[in-house]
């Protein structure tokens, strides 16, 4: 057993690597335990529930035929991801979806939202405030740049670790502090404004 | 200890390193102390927070409408499975049509039933033909050799014929 282990890693193969082929060889349940988060992820970054599904599905379907290049030294949540962002990526890039996001209205989306969150325990005037508060931090994280934006929810919608995010986006950690702290100061920013 | 207050890029810090072992011991002593930072650095984090229970309800909510995705999964990967099956039936198809070819086009026609009666006469003709012993444009002959070796052959009947030899 010693001396199986420098060998398996010598081919930087993960012993843990079988174990998640298998997991990625049933489709159905890779997505049933998988879906929720890619799918929060597309949203949160395209903003559009049906492109969201699309890019999740496209995701799940690109996993499934590169199973056999999945070297296991990640996490499968994570290799998923990584495939997630550059799906989005594409996505963002295509003509059509810039068409639609100059003619989509985020403040709609933003009020939508916003009605939506659960304030249990807040006075009405409080409620009122941090609704305002969330308007404008939406708002402002649909306009950070996309390394940003995709580091931002990945560290703290997914709470994803930052070698995590590194791996998943093939960034430094450095960077990905970099892009964090610049994602933060536009929050900050935003919410001052409410104040 | 720090005398001063936290720097913004040191609250972000400390709001991204959060639930990690990165945070710095000097910025968490001055958090412990200092009412004004931790209150800055609070309403970040109270800021970060509502944003991402927004998010995961939006998400959940998006996510209810939608249809189970294995069944999509299967019908989006159907005509992949398709195009390898037609490929996998035609294949044996076209070999198949490859390895006859060229013995069908080497191979004697098959006759026209429609011709069929006229090449039956010829053949006929032919064996006609053939069955003759001499052919009629040489029966004359057959004569000139039988007049001149009748001395020889004076048992040969007059109507036979017979083949001159020559040497």
């Amino acid at each position: 057993m010693e001396a199986l282990e420098p060998l398996i890693y010598a081919g930087e193969l993960s012993p843990g690597r079988d174990r998640m082929i298998a997991e990625l060889e049933d489709i159905n349940t890779l997505c049933a335990t998988y879906r929720p988060r890619i799918y929060r992820y597309a949203l949160l970054s395209l903003r559009d529930p049906d492109l969201a599904e699309s890019v999740t599905q496209d995701c799940f379907l690109k996993a499934y035929r590169a199973r056999d290049e999945f070297r296991g030294d990640c996490s499968l949540a994570t290799w998923l991801t990584r495939i997630a962002t550059n799906l989005i990526r594409d996505t963002t890039r295509s003509r059509r979806f810039q068409f639609w996001k100059m003619a989509s209205t985020t403040a709609v989306e933003a009020g939508t939202v916003a009605d939506r969150l659960r304030a249990p325990g807040l006075s009405p005037e409080t409620a009122l405030v941090v609704r305002e508060e969330l308007v404008k931090i939406w708002d402002s994280v649909a306009t950070l740049p996309g390394k940003q934006r995709s580091v931002f929810l990945l560290r703290f919608v997914d709470e994803m670790e930052l070698t995590e995010i590194a791996t998943a986006m093939g960034l430094h950690v450095g960077t990905v502090k970099s892009h964090l702290h610049r994602a933060l100061a536009a929050v900050r920013k935003a919410m001052e404004k409410t104040r | 200890m720090k005398t001063y207050h936290l720097s913004a890029w040191e609250q972000e810090d400390y709001v991204l390193n959060q639930g990690t072992e990165q945070q710095s011991p000097q910025v968490l002593r001055h958090l412990a102390e200092c009412a004004g930072c931790r209150s800055a650095v609070a309403r970040l984090e109270h800021g970060v927070d509502v944003f991402r229970s927004a998010a995961v309800e939006w998400s959940s909510e998006c996510l209810a409408t939608r249809p189970q995705q294995h069944l999509s999964v299967s019908m989006r990967r159907l005509p992949a499975v398709a195009m390898r099956w037609a490929i996998a039936a035609i294949i044996p198809l076209v070999l198949l049509v490859l390895a006859f070819l060229p013995f069908h086009l080497t191979s004697p026609r098959v006759a026209h039933p429609a011709l069929q009666p006229s090449d039956d006469a010829l053949l006929e003709e032919v064996d006609e033909q053939v069955s003759e012993a001499v052919p009629s444009s040489m029966e004359s002959l057959t004569y000139l050799v039988s007049t001149q070796s009748s001395a020889g052959s004076a048992a040969a009947a007059p109507g036979s014929k017979h083949i001159v030899q020559t040497n």
